[in-house]
């Protein structure tokens, strides 16, 4: 069966920008001061990169970002405790590569197996293929309001355990004051640039809010409808993003959370997309 | 009376001059705009346009004066009181039946940014652009609490458009506040961010 998408193709490629970005940094700190250095820069990123997977742990509770955490403080302390002694003859050359082949394959599999199962993955674009599969209208009718949807009944503490479960599985990045839970959906490649802060107010964002009252409003983002491949009727589409979250909801309210997950992965969006 | 007599006895009675030009009218029995002029050290096109804006209030009274020299006018008080009386609910827009079945919705491409409180579900302010180039001019409006909560619960462009009282009802605003609803969606409709239903349009 093929599915048909109502999502452009993925063409953004800044998720990839700082993993590739090591490269260009490892060959100017070669050129310059030598190959000592390249591996301490790569070190040095590799911890930065550590501080910034372990605040994406801390935001959103998912253990596979642990993985790349541990990644990379294997990395760090690899290039940065034995790259002085590297190639100067007091290390062994060959301990030093057993160690790195051996922590490289051991990470590389496990985060292949991470990413090809998508556990690595945001569920944004399966989100907005998820609120845009029902809606067959065409009529644009863009607002950049929020859409009130319904109300529903849920306690605080079901609503913040179901925050909880959307963030541990990357399904949207959930933002907390007193009187409102926000859920951001975030797309693959956009999760650094909103987890730190540098994508601007996630008001401005798309995203399901659920108020201390039971009420859900909805609000997409000008960039994120864009994204269709059709200028699809825009209520619909708002009253389609907050049914799908609904049904997500209800889902977890019975313990069912990973029906949910299925139904995205079945999807089969690219899983870097 | 009305706000804008109101304004004009106000606006005359702020002037600098316009407590020594009444202390002339008071302590003389006529006087002209000469004659005030020389005694107060005005330029006498001020005192004339003062005088001649009381006498159109009524509250002097002009006499032409014969004399050698061209004619002119003699002014004396008619009255000793002034009152500015204003009754501020002549002003109330009191929502009509036809305003609360106004059918409305935003309109598309209205150029319009709205900005969404924290901790509520209301708007809290409309951004709006108008003119090209160099005239493009921003306008923001901030809104009340009831207002927010109205263009919360504004149909979206293209969708069927509700009644201003459907709107209220379904944001849970009182009724009482209808005024101040009624005033955002007068401004709103001047600005092309809401439009009527076509077929409630004159």
């Amino acid at each position: 069966m093929t599915l048909v998408r109502k999502l452009r193709r993925d063409q953004d490629i800044r998720g990839i920008i700082p993993f590739l970005s090591i490269l260009p940094i490892f060959g100017l700190a070669s050129l310059f001061y030598g190959i000592r250095a390249g591996f301490i820069a790569i070190g040095i990123w590799s911890l930065l990169f550590l501080l910034v997977y372990l605040y994406v742990f801390v935001r959103t509770r998912n253990f596979a970002h642990l993985v790349i955490c541990a990644d990379a403080a294997f990395l760090g302390a690899v290039f940065l405790v034995f790259s002085p002694q590297f190639g100067a003859g007091s290390f062994p050359e060959i301990e030093f590569k057993a160690v790195y082949a051996a922590g490289i394959l051991f990470f590389g599999i496990l985060i292949f197996a991470l990413v090809i199962t998508r556990r690595l993955k945001w569920r944004g674009r399966e989100i907005l293929e998820l609120a845009g599969e029902p809606v067959d209208e065409i009529g644009n009718g863009y607002t950049s309001r929020p859409r009130p949807v319904g109300k529903m009944d849920y306690t605080l503490e079901q609503i913040h355990g179901f925050a909880r479960f959307a963030a541990r599985n990357l399904i949207a990045l959930p933002y907390i004051t007193s009187k409102n839970i926000t859920l951001v959906p975030i797309k693959m490649g956009e999760e650094y640039f909103r987890l730190l802060g540098l994508s601007g107010d996630y008001r401005d964002a798309t995203w399901v809010n659920f108020d201390e009252d039971g009420e859900v409003s909805v609000h997409i983002a000008q960039k994120d409808y864009l994204e269709y491949r059709e200028p699809l009727a825009f209520d619909q589409l708002c009253v389609s993003l907050g049914q799908v979250f609904i049904g997500f909801f209800e889902l977890y309210k019975k313990g069912e959370g990973a029906r949910f997950i299925d139904r995205m992965d079945d999807l089969r969006i690219p899983i870097f997309s | 009376m009305d706000f804008r007599t109101a304004a004009k006895y106000a606006s005359l009675l702020s002037k600098d001059y316009a407590e020594d030009i009444f202390a002339l009218l008071v302590n003389y029995q006529a006087i002209s705009a000469s004659e005030a002029a020389a005694r107060l050290n005005l330029h006498i096109k001020t005192a004339q346009d003062f005088l001649e804006s009381l006498a159109q209030l009524g509250i002097l009274s002009k006499e032409e004066v014969f004399e050698k020299k061209r004619p002119y006018y003699h002014y004396a008080l008619r009255q000793t009181r002034i009152v500015i009386d204003i009754d501020l609910m002549q002003i109330k827009r009191e929502p009509t039946l036809n305003s609360l079945s106004l059918k409305i919705r935003e309109k598309q491409n209205n150029e319009a940014r709205f900005a969404v409180a924290r901790n509520d579900d209301t708007i809290t302010s409309v951004t709006i652009w108008s003119g090209e180039g160099r005239e493009r001019q921003e306008r923001k409006i901030k809104l009340t609490a009831p207002q927010g909560k109205f263009l919360y619960y504004l149909p979206f462009p293209k969708t069927t458009p509700l009644s201003v009282a459907d709107i209220i009802q379904k944001a849970g605003i009182d009724e009482s506040l209808a005024p101040e609803i009624l005033d955002l969606v007068q401004l709103l409709e001047k600005y092309d961010v809401i439009e009527q239903a076509p077929e409630m349009r004159d």
